[in-house]
C-alpha cells in the first residue's frame, strides 16, 4: 500500500473527527439556530469527505453520480413537498 | 481480479460497481425518506427536545468515533487489496469487523439503559423513531459486519486474492453505513 494513500485516508479521518469536535462545541456553544445550520452544514461536507474521498467518487464517472443524485433529489422533493403541511396546518 | 470482475460494461464500470452503486442508491429513499419524516414531524410538534436530552449522548459520541475510524480501516483495506498485499488486508478487515462489533456492543448498551428507564418505543413518538432509525441502522451495521467477516476469512486463507474487488464493494457499502450514521447522530443526540 502506498504511504501516499495511507497518510491521505488518515488526513480525511482526523478531519472527520475535528468535524465531529465542531459539531458538539456548536450545539453547546451557539444558540439553537445558528448551532442546527452549523451542526447540519458540517454534517454534509463529513459525507462528502467520505463519499469524495473513502468512496472515491471524486474519480467516478457521471453515470455514477447519476445514480446517486437522481434518489437524493426525489428524497428532498419528498422533504420540501411534505413542508407545507406543517407550516399551515401545524 | 478474476475474468468476470474485470469485465467492464458499456458505461466503462465493472458490473459489480456498477450494481453495488445501484444498491446503494435504493438505500437513499429508504433512510432518505425516515431522516425526512422524523424532521418534518419533530418540526410540527413540539417536546423533542425533552425527550432526546434522555438519550446517552456520551456513547453516541463513542460510537460515531467508531463508525468514522472504521470507515478509514475499510478503505486501507481497499488500498492493500489493490497492492495485492492480503495479510494487510486481513488486519484491516479484521479491525474493520471488530470496530463494527464495537458500535454494535456500545447500542445494545445504551438501547438496555433507555428501556430499563421505561422508553420503549411506544413511550412516545420520539422513541418510536428513534428506535425505527437506530435499528434499521444497526441491522445495517450488522450486515457490513457479516459480509467484512467474509471477506477476512478469504485474506486470511488466501482465496480473496482471486476477489480482491469484493473489498472495493463491501467498502463502498460501509462507508454509506458511516454516511449514514453521520446523519443520524446530529438529528437525534445534537439537534
Amino acid at each position: 500500500m502506498s504511504n501516499a494513500h495511507s497518510r491521505h485516508y488518515l488526513i480525511i479521518w482526523l478531519w472527520l473527527l475535528a468535524l465531529v469536535i465542531v459539531s458538539v462545541a456548536a450545539a453547546s456553544i451557539l444558540p439553537k439556530f445558528q448551532a442546527l445550520v452549523l451542526i447540519f452544514a458540517v454534517a454534509i461536507v463529513k459525507a462528502l469527505l467520505v463519499a469524495r474521498n473513502y468512496m472515491h467518487l471524486k474519480n467516478e464517472r457521471a453515470i455514477i453520480y447519476a445514480m446517486v443524485l437522481i434518489p437524493l433529489m426525489f428524497v428532498i422533493i419528498l422533504l420540501f413537498g411534505l413542508f407545507p403541511d406543517f407550516v399551515y396546518r401545524g | 481480479m478474476n475474468a468476470n470482475a474485470a469485465t467492464i460494461n458499456d458505461a466503462g464500470i465493472p458490473p459489480g460497481k456498477t450494481g453495488t452503486w445501484w444498491f446503494l442508491a435504493s438505500e437513499i429513499p429508504v433512510f432518505g425518506g425516515l431522516i425526512a419524516a422524523y424532521i418534518v414531524v419533530r418540526l410540527g410538534s413540539s417536546g423533542w427536545s425533552a425527550a432526546s436530552s434522555h438519550l446517552n449522548f456520551t456513547l453516541a459520541l463513542i460510537n460515531t468515533f467508531l463508525l468514522l475510524t472504521s470507515s478509514m480501516t475499510v478503505v486501507m483495506a481497499h488500498a492493500a487489496a489493490q497492492e495485492n498485499d492480503f495479510r494487510r488486508v486481513a488486519n484491516f478487515l479484521g479491525l474493520t469487523v471488530l470496530l463494527g462489533l464495537g458500535f454494535l456492543g456500545v447500542k445494545a448498551v445504551e438501547y438496555t439503559m433507555e428501556i430499563t428507564h421505561g422508553f420503549t418505543p411506544a413511550a412516545g413518538i420520539f422513541w418510536s423513531f428513534y428506535y425505527g432509525m437506530t435499528g434499521l441502522h444497526a441491522l445495517h451495521v450488522l450486515a457490513g459486519i457479516i459480509a467484512n467477516t467474509v471477506l477476512w476469512i478469504g485474506a486470511l486463507r488466501g482465496t480473496l486474492a482471486r476477489q480482491g474487488h469484493r473489498v472495493e464493494l463491501a467498502g463502498l457499502y460501509w462507508h454509506l453505513v458511516d454516511i449514514i450514521w453521520i446523519f443520524i447522530f446530529p438529528l437525534l443526540y445534537l439537534a
